[in-house]
């Protein structure tokens, strides 16, 4: 009995695991070798979709796209957070109210989120327009959603939504660091930011590595809100990896029937998949150092 | 004691703010529920005696308190011991349809989503046989390949449908010295240049489209390309069988030459169409390019006090020489799977009865597209609906092979190169010709492959279509 009791207690999550995440990975590593509209028989096509996927200038876009959403969005979210998660770890009158406001954008649905800030950035009667313009910062209304700067305002959603929760695994990793360090500091006579770099960002080490990794794989998968904000557009602006291999498999289209493509979405997926794969392990390389802190 | 308050205040928040979330769960789960009753219906469809329970699936939450009265009613009338059940699905009704088919619960009679889709997954079956010589009769100028029949098996019959037209604002009009719509392109380019001069102080603009998706580009070319010309739609040329997208080149240079004078409304680049109606509404575009659906959105959406009214698309020249594309032309389907489909079929029929139909189209749902229908009623009562009554110049279009074409397409769909050419501009002919080369190898590649089986038809003429509809 008690050689089984692991296995029973593992089996469902296991089973769910095999049903729900390896056998559609199964399927789309072999669907990539065929073209298939979801209906009739799937015709073999080889690397045809590769070649395609190759030539494909929208699909290569959406790749510099991500890679300036992501980086745009990594380096607004992590100081920001790790600022506030300093901050909010001192004992203070409030700081748990504090904490739940700024994590409160992390349980707003995205799509609930990308709606208001819709509202908020619309050119012709957004009120991020109407304020800028009663308060006379800028003379007539900025095209928030407009080619040049519907990236910029995309990053900046992304932000507001995500700097609560990394907020949140800083202060976890804070939580680990002894305070004796911050007493036999202060008795050195360092000043605030010297205990910043000198003990706190340090000695986060491990913890700072796993959730930069985190961070950059949610980055650059994240396509919910974007789809939702802008749709991608105008024309492409803000389309991002996984926005485009989402609409090969569920088009987006308001009037036109658009047929499915599983092959080629597929393949456009696995190479998605690769590039976040390889950005993880670049980062992972160049951040061996950070687990041997201590 | 007052922080205990706030606590409480914010738990509050999060957890309305958590079941606000969830409740798009619970409507997801309305198809379940519907499927098992689709499955039992069918069930017990087989016992003699008992009523014939006829599953009806359907994605219109429009009339669907006048459609459950027209069932109730019919559940109470029908001789045949027939009982329907309507499910009206929440959204992504494609998927549940899917999803139904692939765990035999499919419904017995369904709203058609796209009919050549489902006629390929094997989904509906043909009505042929179920139709006598007179129900041929009366829909036969109507009966379209590929909109209601494929290779001649008709799987579906027209109801209503769209009809597409210039929605303008009579009081911007007014103020900018305007009596009447604009009947050719440049007139449309100057009269949203004059709207604009006239309204900008007050943020009202001449024109507008919904430019965040490519729809933007196709609900003005599709409407005002079928009007101009007399060879094809979607730049699809039924003569020759091929793509030119010439033949929206016309919308394409007035929708660019209004951007650039700054006539359409600031962030149409961002604009869906929702946020588009509820400007209009506001008196802050001048003119627009959509369809019938308009009128019950000004009436219930967004209530307006705008003056506003409805017009012909302008033109190339001034003429109509093709007819207006009419969206349409299918509406509900019988299941392969059903094993009542006799039953399903005598819905069917009351579906599509003359005193329904007729009824349907008074209230105002939607715009006929039924020839004897739009004969025998008197006008529906929404207001603004007058200007889009079908017209001797309405017409429903044989399909294009437009959406296997760009199944097999490389690089960028042409409503997004052509809204890129109408915010930022660059060279028409150029990007024309990168479409057409993109297009027909495309649509070559689909041929071969036998994903479309359309075409060239060098007998077809857009003005022959005129007067199918309406006199």
């Amino acid at each position: 009995m008690r050689k089984i009791q692991p296995y029973v207690f593992v089996m469902p999550s296991l089973l769910l695991t095999l049903a729900l995440g390896v056998y559609p990975i199964l399927w789309a590593l072999r669907y990539m070798f065929y073209d298939y509209p979801g209906y009739g028989a799937a015709t073999y096509v080889g690397f045809d979709n590769f070649a395609r996927l190759m030539r494909d200038a929208e699909y290569w876009n959406s790749v510099k796209n991500t890679f300036i959403y992501a980086g745009g969005k990594l380096v607004l979210t992590l100081p920001i957070s790790l600022i506030l998660a300093v901050i909010l770890n001192k004992a203070f009158r409030g700081r748990q109210l504090l904490r739940a406001i700024y994590f409160l954008p992390t349980i707003i649905s995205a799509s609930v989120m990308s709606i208001v800030f819709f509202i908020i950035f619309n050119a012709y009667n957004g009120m991020a327009n109407q304020f800028l313009m009663k308060y006379h910062l800028i003379s007539s209304p900025v095209n928030w959603l407009g080619a040049d700067y519907a990236m910029l305002t995309t990053i900046l959603i992304a932000v507001w939504g995500a700097v609560g929760n990394y907020m949140l695994l800083f202060l976890a990793g804070l939580q680990g660091i002894p305070n004796d360090l911050y007493e036999a500091a202060s008795l050195d006579g360092a000043n605030a930011s010297q205990k910043l770099f000198k003990i706190t960002i340090p000695m986060l080490g491990p913890v700072l590595q796993m959730i930069v990794m985190y961070a950059i794989t949610v980055a650059l998968k994240g396509y919910e809100s974007i789809m939702v904000f802008t749709g991608g557009g105008p024309y492409g602006k803000t389309d991002v990896m996984y926005l485009y291999v989402f609409k090969q498999f569920f088009p987006i289209s308001a009037d036109t029937a658009s047929m499915q493509r599983f092959g080629y979405g597929s393949a456009v997926g696995f190479a998605s998949a690769v590039i976040v794969g390889a950005v993880t392990a670049l980062y992972f390389y160049f951040s061996r150092k950070m687990d041997k802190i201590y | 004691m007052v922080k205990q308050w706030g606590y409480a205040a914010l738990g509050a928040t999060l957890v309305i703010g958590l079941t606000a979330c969830s409740s798009s769960g619970n409507e997801g789960a309305s198809p379940d529920a519907s499927n098992s009753g689709a499955a039992s219906a069918s069930a017990s469809g087989q016992n003699a005696g008992e009523k014939t329970k006829i599953a009806y699936w359907t994605p219109d939450r429009h009339d669907a308190v006048f459609m459950q009265a027209k069932i109730d009613e019919f559940n109470k009338t029908n001789t045949d011991n027939i009982e329907v059940e309507m499910t009206v699905m929440a959204d992504n009704y494609p998927d549940a349809v899917d999803i139904a088919f692939a765990s035999k619960q499919a419904p017995d009679v369904l709203r058609i989503n796209n009919l050549e889709t489902y006629v390929k997954k094997g989904y509906i079956t043909p009505l042929n046989s179920y139709m006598d010589d007179a129900t041929k009769e009366r829909f036969s100028s109507v009966l379209i390949e590929n909109k209601n029949m494929i290779g001649g098996e008709i799987y579906s019959l027209p109801n209503t449908g769209q009809t597409w037209r210039l929605i303008y604002n009579k009081d911007l009009f007014a103020k900018a010295g305007l009596t009447e719509a604009p009947k050719t392109l440049d007139e449309l380019v100057e009269y949203a240049k004059k709207i604009t001069e006239a309204g900008k102080a007050e943020g009202a603009y001449g024109f507008a489209s919904n430019f965040k998706s490519s729809s933007g580009f196709w609900r003005p070319s599709i409407t005002v390309s079928t009007a101009s010309g007399t060879t094809g739609a979607e730049g699809y040329n039924f003569q020759t069988g091929q793509f030119d997208f010439n033949s929206v080149k016309d919308i394409a240079l007035a929708l660019r030459q209004m951007k650039e004078d700054g006539s359409m409304l600031p962030g149409v680049e961002s604009l869906d169409m929702d946020p588009l109606r509820a400007q209009f509404a506001q008196g802050k575009i001048g003119m627009y390019i959509n369809h019938s659906g308009e009128p019950s959105v000004y009436k219930d959406q967004f209530p307006t006090t705008v003056n506003w009214a409805a017009a012909p698309p302008p033109t190339a020249d001034g003429t109509i020489h093709g007819a207006i594309n009419v969206v349409g032309g299918w509406y509900v389907g019988i299941s392969n799977d059903s094993p009542n489909k006799e039953k399903a079929w005598k819905f069917l029929e009351y579906l599509y009865s003359l005193d329904l139909q007729k009824e349907y189209y008074e209230n105002g749902y939607g715009v006929s597209l039924i020839p004897d229908v739009i004969e025998a009623a008197s006008s529906p009562s929404t207001p603004g609906i007058e200007g889009f009554l079908p017209t001797k110049y309405d017409a429903l279009y044989p399909d294009t092979p437009l959406t296997a074409t760009e199944a097999a397409l490389e690089g960028t769909k042409y409503g997004d190169v052509l809204t890129k050419y109408v915010v930022v501009g660059g060279d028409l002919d150029k990007l024309i010709e990168d479409l057409n080369t993109r297009y027909n190898a495309a649509l070559a590649k689909a041929r071969a492959d036998g994903t479309t089986k359309i075409e060239a038809d060098p007998d077809f003429d857009a003005s022959k279509l005129q007067g199918a509809l309406a006199q």
